[in-house]
Parts: structure tokens; sequence; C-alpha cells
């Protein structure tokens, strides 16, 4: 039984200026233990199938099952089952890292106890033991980064979506929550991954998928589709996956800096 | 309910660590009743005023103070607070039913009224105000107070899961102020004026500030006490119907 299956998935948004199709017709397929990354330029879909997928969003039409869970028909049923840690650290800055973190544990029924302990845990995992119990306004971003994939993980989720986790961060920081994510995913859980970094998507996951437009326009593992890109273009050199984004999206993305920016091809 | 308790918990905490939203809501009350009644206490004494049943005219204004402490309730704008910086998304993909997420806040939020309401009248009681009903009538009444608070933070918490903007929460809430003021807060209801008279008839809020007005002035008046009651309920009946609508349907 695959992780994540949705078909024909759309959602339009309506409005006074007319609608919206921004997702249009997405068919995805995640194997149980897959780390599965999503791509795509900024505006192509990506949060909207991902909030689809948590829940969070309801949808136009199509139909997704998430942990085996119908989206639709079950949105608790797949609740239960998924830890999510979406683009913006949605964390509440007035508590503090284990307060929110036992807070989280509570509303998956692990009594008080449980959830302390659970907290105690997940803070030596992502290394906040230290700033525990201050409040998490004083937290730096990877700092939130971390305690939010930490309150994704509270009740062992089955699958963990994980919305651009590293945006934003510095370098040292962004191989801290890689290194979380295979370690996670060695534990059995299944990963959905979007981010802009194509670095990223090679270094971990197994197989990705490019949206562009709200449509799926490339699947494969990240060698298959270099390999296919090589194969059709006959380049002289291997291709890279900054190529094959290029070729499927027609954007290039370089990075100067840290930041990544998308040049029209 | 246990995550409703849960998240009520959460709230009480975000009050406590943010005292600088709620000083107001204890000052700004007793800073009107202190106003009201230097201004219009000469005019009715205590001892010639048949409404007053023998107290002061500060027990007259009590009520108009404990309800607008009550309509200052923080928990929209904290709301909002969770909205935009994407904490009630991470709390929406909880498996914790809808309705648990608005009842956390309202349940904190009774919590505080009821204690900012004991307050405004333990401090009303070193001026000299008594509740005439006695100890179980201060309960009838501070627990009133409470309901309402309760009322009119979950319609706001409506406006909040509309909006999503603490602008358009703050501005919209303005909405609901005349409702206090279009009541016989001056002088009982048979000495309004005729068109003020029906405004306040038709107000809901008239027929709680004057079940409280009568736990302070005379002994349990049950038919008042009752339709004061009967109104928060009807009132917060309909504001959870419509918020658990809103909640649902929130995208």
């Amino acid at each position: 039984m695959p992780a994540i299956k949705a078909t024909e998935l759309v959602k339009t948004y309506g409005g006074r200026g007319g609608s919206v199709d921004a997702v249009q017709g997405v068919d995805l397929e995640v194997a149980a233990g897959e780390v599965f990354g999503f791509l795509g330029p900024n505006g192509a879909g990506k949060s909207t199938t991902v909030r689809m997928l948590t829940t969070l969003l309801s949808i136009t039409s199509g139909r997704a099952e998430v942990a085996g869970r119908d989206v639709a028909a079950d949105p608790e049923g797949v609740r239960r089952r998924i830890g999510v840690a979406l683009q913006e650290a949605g964390l509440d800055p007035r508590q503090t890292g284990r307060e929110l973190l036992v807070l989280q544990g509570r509303l998956f029924d692990l009594t008080a106890e449980a959830a302390a302990e659970r907290a105690s845990e997940l803070l030596a995992l992502v290394e906040l033991e230290e700033a525990a119990d201050r409040p998490i306004k004083g937290y730096s971003g990877g700092m939130r980064r971390r305690l939010d994939l930490a309150s994704a993980l509270v009740h062992e989720p089955e699958v963990l979506f994980l919305d651009e986790p590293t945006t934003g961060l510095d370098p040292a920081s962004r191989i801290t929550v890689w290194s979380e994510v295979r370690r996670i995913n060695e534990r059995g859980t299944t990963v959905f991954l979007t981010t802009q970094y194509l670095e990223e998507a090679d270094q971990l996951c197994d197989r990705i998928a490019i949206i562009d437009g709200g449509r799926i326009v490339r699947a494969g593992t990240p060698e298959e589709l270099k390999a296919e890109l090589g194969r059709r273009l006959g380049l002289g050199r291997e291709a890279t996956l900054d190529d094959v984004f290029m070729d499927a999206t027609g954007r290039a993305r370089t990075q100067v800096a840290g930041e990544v920016h998308e040049v029209s091809a | 309910m246990t995550h409703a308790l849960v998240l009520a918990r959460r709230a009480l905490r975000e009050g406590i660590r943010t005292p600088e939203a709620i000083l107001p809501t204890l000052f700004i009350p007793l800073f009107f009743l202190v106003v009201n009644v230097g201004q219009a206490a000469k005019i009715f004494p205590g001892s010639s005023t048949a409404f007053l049943h023998g107290q002061g005219y500060g027990a007259f204004q009590l009520p108009n103070s404990m309800l607008l402490a009550a309509s200052f309730g923080s928990a929209a704008l904290f709301l909002v607070e969770d909205i935009e910086g994407g904490y009630f998304d991470k709390l929406r993909a909880t498996p914790v039913s809808r309705s648990a997420l608005v009842l956390g806040r309202l349940l904190a939020e009774g919590v505080k009224t009821l204690l900012l309401a004991a307050l405004i009248v333990a401090v009303s009681l070193a001026f000299g105000i008594r509740v005439a009903s006695g100890v179980g009538g201060f309960v009838l009444l501070i627990l009133l107070t409470a309901l309402w608070g309760v009322v009119y933070a979950g319609f706001m918490q409506v406006i909040a899961l509309k909006t999503r903007s603490a602008a358009a929460t703050n501005s919209a809430g303005l909405i609901f102020f005349p409702l206090l003021f279009l009541t016989p807060n001056f002088v009982p209801r048979r000495l309004l004026t005729r068109p003020m008279e029906i405004a306040a008839t038709v107000n809901p809020v008239t027929y709680v500030m004057e079940a409280m007005r009568s736990l302070i002035l005379q002994d349990i008046v049950w038919s008042s006490v009752l339709y004061g009651y009967a109104v928060v309920a009807a009132a917060g009946a309909l504001m959870l119907l419509v918020s658990v609508r809103v909640i649902r349907n929130y995208d």
C-alpha cells in the first residue's frame, strides 16, 4: 500500500477576479519508507498540494489517500498518522520549547507523563535541551525549524510532511536538518519533502516530482531524470538536477550567496 | 473535552505572560465607573432615588463596568496571531476536534473574565458598593459576567476566523460596541426616552445588565436573573453554532 496516493487532485480558488487553478490534476504515488521530493518554482502548486494532503485545505476534485486513509472522508484518521512542518515554522512564541512539545503530545492523546517524557526525548534529538525552558520568541531561525520538526514527530507519524524545511537557514543548520530527516526516515517514516534547493533533493530524496503550473511535469529518481535528460539532449556531460529543473519548467535556478534566483530560460 | 481543556490551559498561560493585554481590561472599566459616578451621582442621591434601593449610584453603574470588562476579551486577537504566525495550522493538523479549537480559548476567556469580574466587585466593595443578594448572588453575578464574556469573545473569534486580520477584527468588534450603550446604563429602562427604551428593549444586553443590576441592588429576583441567563444561553448557542460552522469550513 502506498503511503501517499493522489489521483487527479485539483484545487481551484474562487474570487471576485475569477477563479485560479492552483493545482490541475496532480497524480502522485509515494511508497512507504521513501523520501519523496516535491520540487517546483514559486507558485507552482507545491504548498497547495501539501496543504490538501495534510487536510488543511479542501480538495476541489480528485482523490487523495495518506497512510491508507481518505483525506476528504477521514481527515481525522489522516491527522493521527501524519506529522506536519509547514513552510513558516508555525510556533507559539510565548510558550517554551518544552511546553510546545508537551502540548502537541497532549493533543495526540498522550498522557501528561508520556507527553513530558516524549518532549524530553525529542528535545535531545534536535539538540535543544539547553533552550528547552526558554520562550520560543528568543529562538534563532534554525532552532525554530528544529523545534517545528520535533513537534511534527511527537506521535511518531507514519508520514512526515516537510514544506521547505530549510528555506532561510544557514548551511550548517541546513545540514543538521538533513541529518535529522535521514535519521527519521531510517526509522521507517515516509517523508514528503518540498524544497527549492535542488542539492537538497539530490542529497535526500529517493524519488522526486517536479510541479509547474499546477501539473506534474517530471517524476522519477534523480538518477533516472538526469540520465533521461542526458540521453535526450545529447549533453556532452552528466546532466544535473538543475538541468532537469530547467528543462522541465523552462526556468534556470542559480544560487548566489545562498539565495536561490529563478531566471526565465 | 480533554483537548479543549489542554488548549484552555495554553490560552491561560498566554494571558498570564501578556499582562499588558489584561491590565487595561481591569483599569478602563474602573475608570468608566469612577467617571460615570462622578458625573451623575449628585443627580441620583442614594437617599432619595428609589431605583437605587438605598445604595449609591456606583452600585447602579457597576454592571456597566463589569460588562465592559467582559467585552474586552483578547481571545480573538490572540487567535489572529496564531493564524498569522502559522501556529493555528499546526493545531489544525492535529486530530483535535474542530470545536475544541474554538472552545479552548473560550474556556480560558471564561476563567479570565470570572477572575476579572470578582476583582472589579472586590474593588467596588472598598468604595462602599454592596452586593445586596449576598454570597449566592455574588456567585450568580460573576458567573453571568463570565458567560457573557465567553459569548462576546466567541463572536469576536468568528470574525477573526473569517477575516484572519487583527485590524479587521478590531474594527469589526466596534460594530458590537454600541450594544453595550443601547441599554439602560444610566437610568432604569422605564425612565428612558421612548426611542431609547425601544432600542434597549430589543437589545439582548439589556436583560443581562438588568439581571446583574438586580443582584447588586436587591435580593435575588429570580425572574430577572433567569431572563439574563436565558439571553446569554441563547446567544451562546447561536455563537457556538456559527463558530463550529465557520471552523469546519476554514481552509
